[in-house]
């Protein structure tokens, strides 16, 4: 199958604008303007059936269709954030298709008639940042940005923004506040961005793959797209496979079918490094309940709601695959000091909910740490869902309810004293109390 | 507030007003919804998740098409809530308490728990909410907290202890909602999230104590007061702020003292809420500029001149020779009190300068007048800037409110962001301007001319004075000789056409006279627009001094006695009084609470030259003191009661807090003892009798108002202190008084109103060499009470002269270099500051930096750059 999002896979230096003309370059958006209102557009996508790719997977076209017709100025902003650990898709599609997100995102412009696109990009991508400016004025001087594009009487810029390093600048509103050169501490919703936007403006964000999706569907229409992937989830997607796996590297598949982890880790990942079998799967960076390796898992064809009944879900699909030789105890230690470094500090559930239980993952990893406190965790970690303004918060427990649920003997494994574990409430609070009173 | 609607709250319908916030709602329905980040007064943050709650609202039924309650699945934070018609909330449920409980465990588990030590022990929303809703003990082990700085400087005036704090961000939004000086912010993120100070000078705000009422914990605390006492030690004193005219609420916190010989003294001073006055908020001079009044330089004993020098004396010689001076001198004798004296001192002092047989009698400082005005058409009873908001307007004229009146400026400030049209006329750009809808610059000079424009453009369609006036046809024709400009003559329409309106007048710039006749034009445009007598409307003098309305309604005045009852036979006004002194025309000179030397170099001039003997009254040895025969001691607010009358004309009560310093005596004890010496007659000294009887009979305005109607309470919104602290912050709730507004004449229906033609000055105008030099005030000034807070006068700038970079380069001056001022033969040294906002051709200069470092009055006066500093 040919590609359709990583297209220089197939095509030698499409990222150079002349390449990418040659080969239905900017088609999508030139139909869109010719033959197509601007409510049209919306309506194409919303058949398409296109799924946000940022991890959410919120039906794109429904998304617009919620901006507001008859307030102006309007936005659009790109999230090129990229911070979830594993996921490195955009990186790939900026760097070498960069015209066809750029496409993409003046396709979503001119269906909302937004006059400007930001592009909020990861801080360390500046190297792609640079490239992308570059980009920006070649489609520029085709008359593909700027006033009145291709003739339509329509005009929209567009800038890129580099972020400073917080993940939470991924978070959508966080992205907004942000942009408009405040802390990134995401918004209370609602409003929406949709209605209350980048400076109180409806904007939309979307993810720099949901664009670059839109030129195909615009030029070949939503048939066609629907050819690949399932009903519920249309189009291809790129997954990003990393850890133990001999292929690292973005795949891109259609959803479902037989796409599976099985064929992504064994048949294109080569399997794992070390031979060992494969124990767990994080199937959407740090931010995703961790899966077993169970023959069922690893043979559900992939799509939004096939995992669900697993108790986890597809997100950005940034699959970081685990072998035998990891304690998850150990990698959720990893994912909660990664939390617990990047928490925005605004919500009380989140701000003190992954301190505390980095301290008690510390404890654990000194040999410290016996049942009363995985217990602890566990409860920390249930009573911080649903609490906090962003979905931070519930992320931040994944890593602890997932490992401890299927892989309490990991824990066990790693308790300290005599193992048992089995000190009261009273006597850990006696044992605190001297240690404080030393 | 006729729109309601039907909420339930744990299965009890209630009906609350519709729009409401759903945690104001529940506690108008007295359920509480425990909160730290959200403030009735700051709105929602949504930050700490305390006020979680299961939500239920009514939705339609995709299916059947019915209305049914929709429960979320996970609990909501109600404090973002609005209320609408049919929800329903369970505050009480398992879940809700779950809820409730971690969110405190998580704020604990980082927490210090130095409650002993901290200086919120005891009122602290904090230890309330985990007593209330927390849970006994904490599964964080002590040795995984987080430690973090403590003693933090934010400023001079607030610390911060990062431990502590709770992150609800109340601080960073009363910074920035408030006060507009958006000067905290946070800093890292996560757990290391900390406040701190983007300004230079560190919390560059003169509100910022306000920080540490609202801060739900003991995070921020104030430099004078941390580690000092224990709440619940200290008793509270109701008192009113001796230093702007709002006449803020306060309670000084007094307990005796180790270190004060176990003398009462005051630990801190906080905010009394008073909803019509000053809400729940002081500015930073209101909080801390106390600490004067214990300073070891305050008067303890009277003074005596011999042998040119002032020595020590008992109480008895010195009003032995006062006596005697005044008998010798009869009516030749004149009297100037200075505004932070109290009714009661105020009507005592007239009583004894009458009882000399002399009307010369002056208010001081003396350079803002038009009391009578106020007298005639000052704002309603029942005016409140809470109140004020769309459809009507507030003009601001020749004032700088945010020095002068700080609290009144963040009510106009309020009221203008709720909908209220500003009007703001100024010759230069003030902190009010970001917020007006006309902003109007007149040259100086021009001020009356400005506002009787105002009255001339106005077509007969909004010339509604709805009943009769008196010379109303000749004034319309004297204003129409003026000429607007459209857009102070949109600004006048917006002003006519407003529901209500209201009308403050400042004295920035102008001198006694223009003042007078700047508030002749005030009421003539209020009088000729209809906008006197009701609440709301009506004039508001931005006065020099706190009690500045009470001197005026007592009868400090040169043509009218105690409720402005025109005097037979004029006496001296304040320029008159130093002319008399000069001419040796006058015997004696009492001045009380007043340091005009320090102003005012053509008093010190005369001071010196005159023959009549000078009796001074004050609690420091001031410069005006160092000119007189005698010095009497005489005590603070703190040490006496009495009673205050707000530049809204609110008679507020305030009680002693603490024992008279040395052998001071109040004000009005000393004036009535010297009365009794003269022969005068027996009289009361009590400040309640003074008030119920001797005023209540001299004072018709005052009439219907008695000393205890002064201190009755009624139930405010929101609720602060007690229960509720975690709700409104550690202010206080009122149990002292809430004062009573006295009734102006307009106010009578069948009253007639009087219009007079405005004098107005003209334009003033700077030369090659000359600038036109405009005295301003500024809150945190040099003077003597200033100078005694070590605290604030950290903040008090050098004296300086802000000059317009064009008209520097112009005169070749640079930023730094030290200039010097001459007018009338006395000469002013200021350094240059360029400043983009002072007017082309001005000079800006405030006063009361240094002794008599400027003009009374603006004037045309060469600016000479004498040496730069640091070239």
């Amino acid at each position: 199958m040919a590609h359709i999002l990583l297209r220089e896979l197939d095509i030698p230096n499409i990222k150079d604008i002349d390449v990418y003309l040659a080969h239905e370059g900017y088609q999508g958006l030139r139909k869109a303007i010719a033959e197509h209102t601007p409510d049209e557009v919306i309506d194409i996508v919303k058949a398409s059936g296109l799924r946000g790719r940022g991890g959410a997977g919120f039906p794109t076209g429904v998304k617009w269709g919620f901006v507001p017709k008859d307030v102006f100025p309007k936005y659009v902003a790109v999230n090129a954030d990229e911070s979830e650990p594993g996921t490195f898709k955009d990186r790939q599609l900026m760097e070498n298709n960069p015209h066809q997100v750029l496409e993409g995102a003046l396709i979503c412009a001119y269906a909302i008639q937004a006059e400007a696109v930001y592009i909020y990009i990861r801080g360390e991508y500046w190297d792609i940042a640079d490239w992308l400016d570059e980009a920006i004025e070649k489609a520029r001087a085709r008359g593909f940005i700027g006033e009145n594009i291709l003739g339509s009487g329509w005009s929209c810029e567009i800038y890129t923004h580099r972020g400073a390093g917080a993940y939470i600048c991924g978070e959508e509103t966080a992205l907004l506040e942000s942009l408009e050169g405040k802390r990134g501490h995401p918004r209370l919703r609602p409003p929406f961005p949709a209605s209350v936007g980048l400076y109180g403006k409806p904007t939309v964000i979307n993810n720099v793959e949901t664009l670059a999706n839109l030129p195909y569907i615009l030029d070949k229409g939503a048939e066609a797209y629907r050819q690949f992937g399932t009903e519920g989830s249309p189009g291809t997607k790129i997954f990003c496979l990393s850890g133990h796996v001999n292929n690292p590297g973005n795949y891109e598949l259609p959803f479902g079918g037989e796409t599976t982890l099985r064929k992504l880790i064994f048949e294109l990942g080569g399997g794992t490094r070390s031979g060992k079998p494969v124990k767990g799967i994080l199937p959407a960076g740090a931010s995703g309940a961790i899966l077993p390796a169970t023959d069922e898992v690893l043979d559900t064809p992939l799509d939004y709601e096939s995992l669900r009944p697993f108790g986890s879900s597809l997100g950005s699909a940034s699959l970081i695959i685990l072998d035998e030789s990891v304690n998850m105890a150990w990698a959720a230690n990893k994912m909660i000091h990664f939390f617990s470094h990047e928490s925005c500090g605004q919500c009380t559930p989140c701000r003190e909910g992954t301190y505390w239980l980095r301290r008690l993952y510390e404890r654990l990893e000194r040999g410290e740490a016996d049942l009363y406190d995985v217990e602890t965790m566990k409860n920390i970690a249930a009573q911080m869902l649903g609490k906090s303004i962003c979905a931070l918060g519930d992320f931040a427990t994944n890593p602890v309810l997932g490992t401890i649920q299927h892989f309490g003997e990991d824990y066990e494994a790693v308790l300290g004293g005599d193992g048992s574990g089995d000190a009261s409430p009273d006597e850990k609070e006696a044992a605190a109390t001297e240690a404080a009173a030393d | 507030m006729a729109d309601t609607v039907k909420i339930t709250i744990d299965d009890i319908e209630y009906e609350v007003p519709a729009g409401m916030n759903l945690v104001d709602a529940a506690k108008l329905c007295g359920v509480d919804i425990p909160v730290f980040c959200y403030h009735p007064k700051l709105g929602y943050a949504g930050n700490c998740r305390m006020c979680l709650v299961e939500l239920g609202t009514p939705r339609r039924n995709r299916e059947t098409g019915e209305m049914e309650l929709a429960w979320f699945p996970r609990l909501q934070t109600a404090c973002t809530q609005t209320v609408v018609d049919g929800m329903s909330i369970r505050t009480r449920s398992e879940k809700v308490r779950d809820g409730r409980r971690i969110i405190l465990e998580l704020l604990l588990s980082s927490h210090p728990l130095d409650c002993p030590i901290c200086d919120k022990g005891g009122e602290c929303p904090l230890q309330n909410l985990t007593m209330e809703h927390g849970p006994e003990t904490s599964r964080m082990y002590w040795e995984d907290k987080m430690h973090l700085g403590k003693h933090i400087p934010l400023g001079e005036l607030i610390y911060l202890d990062q431990e502590r704090c709770i992150h609800c961000a109340r601080c960073i939004r009363f910074q920035r909602l408030v006060a507009d000086d958006p000067v905290l912010g946070f800093d890292q993120r996560g757990r290391r999230q900390r406040i701190i100070t983007s300004s230079t000078p560190p919390f560059d705000s003169i509100f910022s104590g306000n920080t540490t009422d609202i801060c739900p914990v003991g995070a921020l605390t104030t430099a004078d007061f941390r580690f000092n006492a224990r709440p619940w030690e200290m008793v509270q004193v109701a008192t009113i702020c001796s230093h702007t005219p709002e006449g803020s609420n306060m309670y000084f916190d007094t307990r005796p003292d180790r270190e004060a010989g176990g003398r009462t003294t005051i630990k801190r001073v906080m905010p009394r809420q008073n909803e019509q006055v000053n809400e729940i908020w002081l500015s930073d001079k209101s909080r801390f500029v106390h600490h004067y009044m214990e300073h070891p330089d305050r008067l303890t004993r009277p003074l005596i001149r011999k042998g040119g020098k002032l020595v020590e004396a008992t109480w008895e010689e010195a009003l032995e020779e006062i006596a005697r001076q005044l008998q010798a001198a009869e009516a030749e004798v004149a009297g100037i009190a200075g505004g932070r004296l109290s009714n009661e001192d105020f009507f005592a002092f007239q009583k004894l300068i009458r009882g000399q047989g002399s009307n010369n009698l002056a208010a001081y400082p003396a350079r803002v007048a038009g009391a009578e005005f106020v007298a005639q058409v000052g704002v309603g009873v029942g005016t409140n800037f809470l109140d004020v908001g769309e459809g009507d307007a507030i003009l601001v004229v020749a004032s700088d409110l945010h020095e002068e009146a700080p609290i009144w400026w963040l009510r106009v400030k309020a009221a203008a962001e709720r909908g209220a049209t500003l009007i703001v006329l100024n010759g230069r750009e003030t902190r009010l301007d970001k917020f007006a809808t006309h902003r109007i610059r007149y040259a100086y000079g021009e001020e009356v001319a400005t506002l009787n424009a105002m009255l001339g453009s106005l077509d007969d369609e909004h010339i509604q004075p709805e009943r009769e006036v008196e010379g109303l046809e000749e004034t319309l024709r004297h204003a129409r000789g003026f000429e607007a400009s459209p857009e102070l003559a949109a600004a006048a329409k917006a002003f006519a056409g407003a529901e209500n309106a209201i009308l403050i007048v400042g004295g920035e710039g102008v001198g006694a006279e223009t003042s007078h006749n700047l508030a002749q034009a005030a009421s003539n445009l209020l009088i000729a627009t209809g906008h006197v007598g009701r609440p709301n409307n009506g004039l508001i003098i931005v006065w020099g001094a706190a009690n500045s309305q009470g001197a005026f309604d007592m009868g400090i005045h040169h043509r009218y006695g105690p409720g402005y009852q025109p005097v037979e036979q004029p006496g001296l006004d304040y320029a008159g009084i130093i002319a008399a002194l000069k001419s040796n025309d006058l015997k004696a000179l009492y001045i009380a609470g007043a340091d005009p030397v320090f102003d005012d170099w053509l008093m010190e001039e005369a001071l010196r030259a005159t023959n009549a003997y000078i009796i001074v009254q004050d609690m420091f040895l001031t410069q005006t003191a160092d000119l007189a025969d005698v010095v009497l001691p005489t005590q603070s607010i703190a040490e006496k009661e009495g009673t205050y009358t707000s530049g809204e004309r609110r008679v507020q009560r305030f009680y002693q807090a603490i024992e008279p310093i040395g052998e001071s005596k109040a004000d009005r004890e000393i004036f009535l003892t010297l009365a009794q010496k003269l022969g005068h007659g027996e009289a009361r000294t009590v400040a309640g009798l003074i008030f119920n009887q001797d005023i209540a009979g001299a004072v018709p305005q005052y009439a219907g108002i008695t000393y205890q109607a002064l201190a009755r309470v009624e139930k405010q919104f929101p609720d602060v202190g007690g229960e509720d602290l975690y709700y409104g912050g550690t202010s206080y709730p009122n149990r002292h008084g809430l004062g009573v507004q006295w009734p102006v004449a307009a106010e009578d229906e069948s009253a007639g109103l009087v219009v007079r033609p405005a004098e107005a000055g003209s334009r003033l105008t700077a030369t090659d060499s000359a600038l036109v030099v405009v005295p301003v005030t500024v809150l945190y000034d040099a003077e003597p009470v200033m100078q005694k807070t070590q605290l604030l006068r950290q903040r008090v700038p050098a004296p300086y002269a802000a000059l317009n970079p064009a008209d520097a380069a112009r005169l070749g001056i640079e930023a730094g270099d030290m200039l010097e001022i001459t007018s009338d033969g006395h000469a002013i040294r200021v350094m240059a500051v360029l400043d983009e906002t002072a007017p082309r051709g001005a000079a800006i200069v405030p006063r009361r930096l240094q002794a008599q470092g400027a003009p009374l009055a603006a004037v045309v006066a060469p600016v000479v750059r004498l040496e730069r500093i640091g070239a």
